[in-house]
């Protein structure tokens, strides 16, 4: 994703001058509920389309908004709009902290059943909202014609040049982590539950918005805009329209708005047209209408940036030495770590050797707090890991490299790069050199090498013992869970203990 | 009979043979396995018990006589030992039941609680579910994927033990394994695997007595 | 008890095709339209409709897992959800453009009219649900529990991989699965259509209860999904005594918005997942 064409802005800017200029009154407000619905979508693009979480709540704050402006309009006006905003957004602050830690299927129903108690009060709570009739009487106290229409499109202008600047750069590349390999994130120094909390608030807050501007737009707000239905347009709009790109919620919402319009004749037969579109959508197009208008001109796909190693390693601030002190974790019954003790130094190499199970994968991911240590300290210098989320040990200065490729698309070395690219003073890499060519692990020996030079301390795992021997400083081998052996490495392969442990034969005496 | 039980690559396996499969982390070996299985497509021709069988189906092979025992041994966790046992045959129920009998004598571990629910089952227990299972239709072909891995030394030896009574029987074990020096207690070939090629074959006798054989195995 | 049989047929689904179906509820409103069209069409009444509702549910069943759903394994669940939030719209679309939007009441399983049991006044249409609700659980129980057919199936939703490698012709039983599942929901609609009717619109409250039963239940857990089913028929009807019906409803709501806060991994846990 980049920040938007003049194509794009053109096409933006077009409905409201369109409206403004030569469009009949039927026609303004066909363009000013393009407008709202627009708005609602941006917001949710910013949960479901950035962070991939199902939230089903959407339609519900875009109610709440709407009730919080009709009943605030008489006795605030126009400040009944921002009423709408805190309106929404204050349920949404509420429930992202227990809601969004869980699981995509609960993460759903949650929102759903969130989204079902705001319909009942909506239809029950008549004192409040005035039952099935609803509220009216109140548009006069806000904006109204054309003069709600330039409100709402700036509000949307504004909002989708925002996003997609912001989108566009590292932000963009952010939430692809959180999204996609929410533990690469982690270990990257991002705080994947703010990132969350912050977009599902910004979220509801354009719900809100564009709830009091549907309001507005009506003059009356009955329980029909909490219901599912609604819920139901801005998810295939949005995903019609691109679920990621500026653009999708606009075009998604100029959709959802004419084609009701064009397929008038046959009573309800456009939402069966939209969601047949949907599902095409989800099954063949994944990234909607406007990718595939990207496509279709010719406008140069969005090059995603390859991660690639700083050609100069500069030496990196921070914590000169790690120690862990008696580290011991437990799976159930087996003992995956026991009493490990160890220290490295900056500018140290220390590869991390052992058959398979023996606890190497473990061991790094209880230093970059993936998994709890059971008991025993890890430090850098004096500040204490074994408590902090894996963000905040990231930003201690400690970078962690996956076995396998994380994210789809990715190139073999890419993890390693985008580790390195953190300058974090000390790097866990979980083999490198597995599946790499003869000319790859040259390569990577070399890259070790100069982040030594650099002044960063590694501890490596990897199956290549050969390589290993080549650049380490020491080896340490583990054997379930207990260190067997440190040393130089042509000591460490010479240890009749590790020969041994390599070859399982100390089962056969048992 | 002449006929070789597995010819697949340069891999061949004649019945009654125990071959050690050998190699590090990533080396092929499951790869080779699962190629075998037919459970993952294979780069060239396989053959089983003199036929090709490179057409046909996971549920065709296994009825031809293959049985597999899984890395991380994967019992089917909510089903009971009984049921792990009565998914796996391929025979009507009066055949099926006989031979769950069978196999509960054979492992008295299971036949202990046939009614526990597998995951409630400590590894040792659930490996030799695991090997019951792949035993279930009396397999010719027996392939075994690091079967002795995260178990206690006692149960590896009475897994160890089994084999080449089964061996004797005229059934045919791969057996894929980290742990040279224990898989070649039991087998009386082995192969080095190395990024997905056969780097090394030799007699375990031979192997075992090779003072590389270390630096093969941990080479990847 | 008709809660109970959409429920199951929602686990049944769920684990066969490892998502969650957010259609589920109006194939149980399908079901109930069906019963309304052949019997209008027919005149049969409603004891011999169960097999033929049962028999094309099934088949949509699989139709629908085979649109929205199984193409999409590799995806990001949220695909699935949308795919089939979308067939769901679909659905109810379809069904107001051929049906109307007006509720229609499905044939009476068992006439109506009530009789009396140690003084309490028992409607035949709930006793006959009850009655047929349960034999179909129980049904269903033997399947899965007594017979190789149904331990095959549990076994393909436990571990696909494993159970393709032991031999086991995995597509067939998942579509089987699938089948069953529609054929349950196909039921339900039948069996709630006559004394709640059949609307295009109840979908979504169905397809919630259903959600909210299993995930009460714990996810995948056939027997969890029966008593979280059990669990809120009851709420319902002794919640909606004291509250109203819609309140009952909002505290059901709230309280599954409680459990998931404090028990992320609903109420009763996730034996599926714990694999040794």
């Amino acid at each position: 994703m980049r920040a938007l064409g003049p194509f794009w802005i053109a096409i933006l800017l077009l409905p409201p001058v369109l409206a403004l200029t030569v469009l009949p009154p039927f026609g303004q407000r066909m363009v000013v509920l393009v407008g709202i619905y627009a708005l609602m979508g941006l917001g949710y693009q910013l949960v479901f389309g950035q962070l991939g979480a199902l939230n089903l709540a959407q339609g519900a704050l875009f109610g709440v908004g709407a009730y919080a402006a009709a009943l605030a309009a008489p006795a605030l006006g126009w400040l009944a709009l921002s009423v709408a905003i805190v309106a929404a957004a204050v349920p949404a602050a509420i429930a992202a902290g227990p809601i969004l830690r869980l699981q995509s299927h609960y993460f759903a129903l949650a929102t759903l059943a969130l989204a079902s108690i705001v319909n009942l009060v909506a239809i029950h709570a008549e004192a409040v909202t005035g039952g099935a009739n609803g509220v009216s009487g109140f548009a006069s106290a806000l904006p109204r014609g054309s003069v709600l229409l330039a409100i709402v499109w700036a509000c949307l202008v504004m909002g989708v040049l925002a996003y997609s600047r912001l989108f566009g750069g590292r932000l963009g590349e952010e939430a692809r982590l959180v999204r996609e390999a929410p533990l690469v994130a982690a270990t990257l120094g991002i705080d994947g539950g703010r990132w969350r909390v912050a977009a599902f608030i910004a979220g509801g807050s354009l719900a809100g918005l564009s709830g009091a501007f549907a309001a507005a737009l009506n003059g009356v707000v009955s329980p029909d805009v909490t219901g599912f239905p609604v819920m139901v347009l801005c998810l295939t709009s949005v995903v019609v329209g691109g679920s990621r790109h500026p653009m999708g919620a606009v075009l998604g919402a100029v959709l959802a708005v004419c084609l009701p319009e064009l397929l008038r004749d046959f009573q309800g037969a456009w939402l069966l047209v939209y969601a047949a579109a949907t599902l095409a959508v989800v099954l063949w197009a994944p990234g909607g209408l406007a990718e595939g208008i990207d496509r279709l001109r010719g406008a140069p796909l969005p090059v995603r940036p390859e991660p690639a190693v700083p050609e100069r390693l500069l030496p990196a601030a921070g914590p000169q030495r790690l120690v862990l002190a008696d580290v011991a974790k437990r799976f159930g019954g087996v003992e995956a770590l026991s009493d490990v003790s160890l220290a490295i130094e900056r500018g140290e190499i220390v590869g991390l050797i052992g058959p398979n199970g023996s606890g190497k994968t473990t061991l790094l991911n209880v230093i970059c707090g993936l998994d709890r240590a059971d008991s025993g300290t890890i430090k850098l210098d004096t500040a204490h890991l074994e408590r902090l989320p894996p963000h905040a040990i990231a930003r201690h200065g400690l970078g962690r490299s996956f076995q396998s490729n994380m994210l789809p698309g990715d190139t073999r070395s890419a993890g390693l790069a985008r580790a390195i690219s953190t300058h974090a003073a000390f790097l866990l890499l979980d083999e490198p050199a597995a599946g790499a060519t003869d000319r790859e692990r040259e390569q990577l020996a070399s890259l070790l090498r100069r982040l030594r030079d650099a002044g960063r301390g590694v501890v490596i795992v990897d199956h290549d013992i050969d390589l290993l021997a080549r650049v380490c400083d020491r080896l340490i081998c583990l054997d379930r869970g207990k260190v067997i052996a440190v040393g130089r490495p042509a000591d460490v392969r010479a240890n009749p203990d590790v020969r041994a442990s390599f070859l399982g034969l100390e089962e056969a005496v048992a | 009979m002449s006929m070789p039980v597995l010819e697949v690559g340069n891999l061949t396996v004649d019945a009654g043979e125990i071959v050690a499969l050998l190699g590090g982390n990533g080396a092929g070996k499951t790869a080779l396995l699962e190629a075998v299985l037919g459970i993952r497509p294979a780069s060239g021709p396989v053959v089983l018990f003199g036929r090709d069988v490179s057409a046909m189906t996971v549920e065709q092979r296994v009825s031809l006589g293959v049985g597999y025992v899984p890395e991380g041994r994967r019992v089917f966790a909510g089903l009971t030992v009984r049921e792990n046992l009565e998914v796996a045959s391929l025979l009507p129920a009066v055949g099926r039941d006989r031979r769950i009998e069978e196999m509960l004598a054979l492992f008295p571990m299971l036949g202990e609680r046939p009614e526990a629910r597998a995951w409630l089952l400590s590894g040792g227990q659930q490996q030799m579910l695991a090997l019951a299972r792949a035993l279930m239709n009396r397999p010719r072909l027996l392939l075994m994927d690091e079967p002795t891995l995260g178990l206690a030394p006692l149960v590896v030896a009475d897994l160890l033990r089994r084999l080449p009574r089964m061996a004797v029987d005229g059934t045919a074990i791969v057996l894929a394994e980290q742990r040279a020096g224990l898989a070649l207690t039991v087998a009386g070939r082995g192969l080095v695997l190395r990024r997905g090629q056969i780097i090394r074959t030799g007699s375990a006798a031979e192997l075992a007595a090779d003072p590389g054989l270390a630096d093969l195995m941990a080479g990847g | 008890m008709a809660y109970a049989l959409v429920a199951l047929g929602f686990v049944l689904a769920l684990n066969a095709a490892g998502a969650v179906n957010f259609a589920h509820g109006d194939l149980v409103v399908l079901g109930g339209a069906v019963a309304v069209l052949a019997g209008q069409m027919t005149g049969l009444p409603a004891p011999l409709l169960l097999p033929l509702v049962a028999l094309v549910l099934a088949v949509a069943g699989i139709i629908a897992a085979r649109i929205s759903i199984l193409p999409l394994v590799s995806r990001p669940p949220e695909a699935t959800f949308v795919a089939t939030i979308a067939l769901a719209a679909i659905v109810e679309q379809g069904l107001t453009f051929g049906l109307g939007a007006a509720p229609r009441t499905a044939p009476a399983l068992a006439g109506s009219g009530s009789f009396e049991i140690a003084g309490f006044a028992l409607g035949r249409q709930p006793m006959a649900i009850v009655a047929i609700g349960g034999v179909l659980v129980a049904a269903v129980w033997f399947l899965l529990e007594r017979t190789q057919t149904g331990r095959r199936m549990r076994a393909v939703s436990a571990d696909r991989y494993m159970a393709r490698a032991v031999g086991i012709p995995v597509g067939r039983y998942i579509m089987l699965s699938l089948a069953l599942a529609g054929a349950l929901a196909g039921i339900a609609g039948l069996l709630l259509g006559h004394q709640f009717l059949v609307a295009p619109t109840q979908g979504a409250g169905h397809m919630l209860k259903a959600y909210i039963a299993v995930a009460l239940g714990g996810w995948g857990s056939v027997p969890g999904a029966l008593l979280g089913a059990l669990g809120i028929g009851f709420f319902e009807t002794f919640g909606s005594v004291w509250l109203g019906d819609a309140w009952a409803s909002a505290a059901l709501y709230a309280g599954v918005l409680v459990v998931l806060a404090f028990r992320p991994q609903g109420l009763f846990g996730e034996p599926v997942g714990r694999r040794a």
